[in-house]
């Protein structure tokens, strides 16, 4: 599997009681009861719909689907996908994919130019700012019948803003701990028993390896100025009983168990030296790519890098063996950032029915399936995650676990400018031209300003 | 007598008739350049009206809702500490870039117009840079500086020079550097075409007679290549400035305006607040602002070169 742009693409928006509830204590990813007619896929949808394809002037209809971040692992699904659709339904499917980077300013100029597709994927954080401007169809007659019920409840839970449901989900994922066997093995470590239960032994093990003769660095630091940089930092926050917002969503960002994570987070590298050299100019993907080539001790990484890590052993491009764990607990609990996106109608949308059924088409079980499987994110269809593929793997296995340990980041309509000021902080600190104190404080007043 | 000339020295009233008389004069011109004035008119104008027009109002990212504001959008933009510190780091972006490719752009320049074995070679491989889309040349100098996978750690760990990676573009106070060193890589070339354009209309006479006259290589530099350049050296640097000034691409494509931003320019910035937050009036305030520092700019930079009665 080809490493994508796809860090970023599955976003927020559950909060961790209700992916409990979903996932059950045990973590395993639930067994319940699945699937109205999402698994019909092919059905042509429920009635209302075009089903045909032609247009009342015997034009064939078309209908425009958006989605981020198609790389060379998926591509090939949707390029079969929607000509199944289009053959079925008579109808022509026309798909843009745009790069992660360009994604938010694409979905913007297409809505405030009138000319929104038809079906797109973003990430669940989007929908306050989306619904802020009447951008979105609700589709809770989609959601609350019978089509919805194949989802985690939690997981569908995530779809909703202002009591209604904004979207399907589409996608999910969360983040656990990666470690090189070899690199615990060199630095006298036990590979198969590493005991990184919190950040206390993540740093004493990264000690050990930073004193040992193991060439890499031991750990991976993100810091550059990127969204991911918030991602990776937010597992320090949160396990130190910090927050991002309180419950009327203002800003409490600069607690004392905000200071002690990211005093610990800048710790690892200014006074501890166990991260990659400059971790200002690393972003998430440049530490995943290190440990995926075998250069790193350990790194916080989604499901798709212990993919990415299999398919190049098997292509004989790296030889190294690895471990999979929890992300280290703090003082105040355990947390693995869960993000998710969906799927949305938009309410331009002069077909709706038919883009109604192109969201049934896409949600046929074995679709699903594939696309969890070739694309590496968790499934958000019960049924798929009953898999024996997903529970009894290697790779998926500790992800599947790592559901009781979800949390999302807050559902704010700005959440991008206060992500932005956090990632400063964050920088402020690790470049050594703060105290973390003194960082968050700067970045709690901005904030409040902002949120104001 | 120059159109400069010609608006000077004289009163109102003659200043009126003398003005109406040319554009009588120049009456098919005009009507030959109005439907491609029409044109920008439309697509240039309109969008700057809009600009303005939109600076005026509060436009959350999360509503369709406009609130007009007035001039709040710029008060508080002028009480801002980061308005300051974007000014400064734009003029060291622009002032840096420019005399980079500048300098280099004419040392270039001159050695391509001498005898030198592999000219016309030359002359094509330097172009290459310019002819590279900026976003792509970006990703290469970002490669190239990579701590961890750059060429420049890689050889400077293999030479021993250094014991670990130096991140240029993750530290707060190198970041800008490494950037404006891609950027007069990409923006040198044009320069030194042009004035290599520039040196080859200069009359080899004047080289020949000052030969004659006993003046060496650097007096024929100095006091026959830079003052027949001057026009040629004008123009490429205010081309070049205005370009650097709204420059985006390299900038964002290395470091996105970090770390700390420490490497956003106003255009970064602009884009970042308007486009990446959705706060349109407050990014179109800036814009406006950016804009009248670059109208402001010219102005005063074609006024000072039409001083001595050249004419563009």
């Amino acid at each position: 599997m080809q490493p994508d742009n796809n860090d970023r693409s599955v976003e927020d928006s559950i909060d961790r009681r209700r992916l409990l509830q979903a996932l059950g204590a045990g973590g395993a990813i639930a067994i319940a009861g699945c699937s109205g007619d999402g698994g019909s896929g092919s059905d042509g949808g429920d009635g209302d719909s075009e089903s045909g394809g032609g247009g009342s002037d015997g034009s064939t209809q078309s209908v425009q689907f958006l989605t981020m971040g198609v790389g060379d692992n998926i591509k090939q699904f949707f390029e079969e996908n929607n000509a199944a659709f289009e053959d079925e339904h008579g109808v022509d499917v026309e798909f843009t994919s745009v790069t992660w980077d360009n994604a938010r300013q694409t979905v913007n100029n297409r809505v405030d130019g009138g000319e929104a597709p038809d079906v797109s994927r973003w990430p669940a954080r989007w929908i306050p700012q989306l619904v802020g401007k009447d951008a979105l169809e609700p589709l809770d007659d989609m959601m609350d019948g019978e089509f919805g019920e194949q989802f985690y409840d939690g997981v569908a839970e995530g779809t909703m803003y202002n009591g209604s449901h904004y979207g399907v989900p589409w996608a999910a994922s969360n983040k656990c701990l990666y470690y090189n066997k070899d690199v615990f093995e060199t630095a006298g470590l036990d590979p198969e028993d590493p005991s990184l239960d919190s950040w206390q032994d993540m740093l004493d093990a990264a000690t050990q390896i930073r004193d040992s003769d193991a060439s890499v660095p031991a750990l991976g630091l993100a810091g550059a100025d990127a969204i991911e940089t918030g991602s990776q930092y937010y597992h320090y926050h949160w396990s130190h009983g910090a927050d991002l917002v309180n419950d009327e969503g203002m800003p409490v960002v600069n607690s004392s168990g905000a200071v002690d994570a990211l005093s610990l987070y800048t710790d690892l590298h200014l006074e501890h030296n166990v991260t990659q050299s400059s971790p200002l100019s690393s972003t998430r993907q440049d530490i995943r790519q290190l440990f995926e080539n075998g250069d790193l001790g350990m790194v916080i990484g989604h499901v798709y890098t212990g993919l990415n890590i299999t398919a190049a052993k098997e292509n004989g491009d790296v030889d190294f063996d690895y471990g999979i764990v929890q992300v280290p607990r703090g003082p105040e609990g355990r947390y693995s950032l869960f993000t998710i996106d969906t799927l949305a109608i938009l309410s331009q949308s002069e077909h709706k029915d038919l883009a109604r059924d192109l969201i049934r088409f896409y949600f046929d079980e074995e679709r699903r399936f594939q696309y969890s499987k070739q694309k590496g994110f968790l499934p958000v269809v019960e049924a798929v995650g009953e898999r024996s593929y997903f529970s009894e793997s290697k790779n998926w296995g500790p992800f599947v676990e790592a559901g009781q340990y979800a949390r999302a980041r807050p559902k704010l309509g700005n959440f991008s400018e206060f992500n932005d000021r956090m990632v400063q902080a964050i920088q402020e600190a690790l470049a050594d031209r703060k105290s973390p104190q003194k960082a968050l404080n700067d970045a709690q007043s901005d904030l409040e300003d902002a949120m104001e | 007598m120059s159109l400069a000339e010609e608006y000077t020295e004289t009163s109102d009233d003659s200043r009126l008739e003398r003005g109406l008389a040319y554009v009588q004069r120049n009456s098919r011109a005009y009507l030959l350049i109005a439907p491609a004035a029409v044109f920008l008119l439309a697509v240039v104008g309109y969008p700057i009206i809009e600009t303005f027009r939109l600076s005026l109002y509060q436009s959350p990212a999360d509503s369709n809702i406009e609130t007009f504001v007035g001039l709040q959008h710029y008060v508080e933009i002028f009480n801002s500490d980061i308005f300051y510190r974007l000014l400064w780091q734009t003029g060291r972006w622009v002032v840096a870039g420019v005399a980079g490719k500048t300098l280099l752009g004419l040392l270039i320049a001159v050695h391509l117009k001498g005898d030198i074995r592999g000219r016309k070679f030359f002359r094509t491989a330097f172009l290459i840079p310019w002819g590279i889309p900026y976003a792509i040349s970006a990703v290469v100098f970002r490669w190239i500086e990579h701590p961890q996978f750059g060429y420049l750690n890689a050889i400077l760990l293999k030479l021993g020079i250094i014991e670990q990676g130096i991140g240029i573009l993750g530290n707060p106070s190198l970041a800008w550097l490494g950037v404006v060193v891609a950027d007069i890589w990409i923006g040198t070339p044009f320069m030194a075409i042009i004035f290599l354009a520039g040196l080859q209309s200069i009359p080899q006479e004047l080289y020949e007679a000052a030969a004659i006259d006993g003046a060496e290589k650097w007096h024929q530099f100095r006091y026959i290549t830079l003052p027949q350049l001057k026009s040629v050296v004008l123009i490429a640097t205010l081309l070049s400035t205005i370009w650097t000034f709204v420059s985006f691409d390299v900038i964002w494509t290395m470091t996105g305006g970090g770390p700390i931003s420490s490497t956003a320019t106003l255009v970064i910035h602009i884009y970042q607040v308007g486009l990446q937050n959705g706060n349109l009036g407050r990014g179109a305030a800036y814009s406006v602002i950016g804009f009248l520092f670059l109208f402001g700019f010219a102005i005063i930079y074609l006024r000072i070169y039409t001083r001595g009665g050249d004419e563009l």
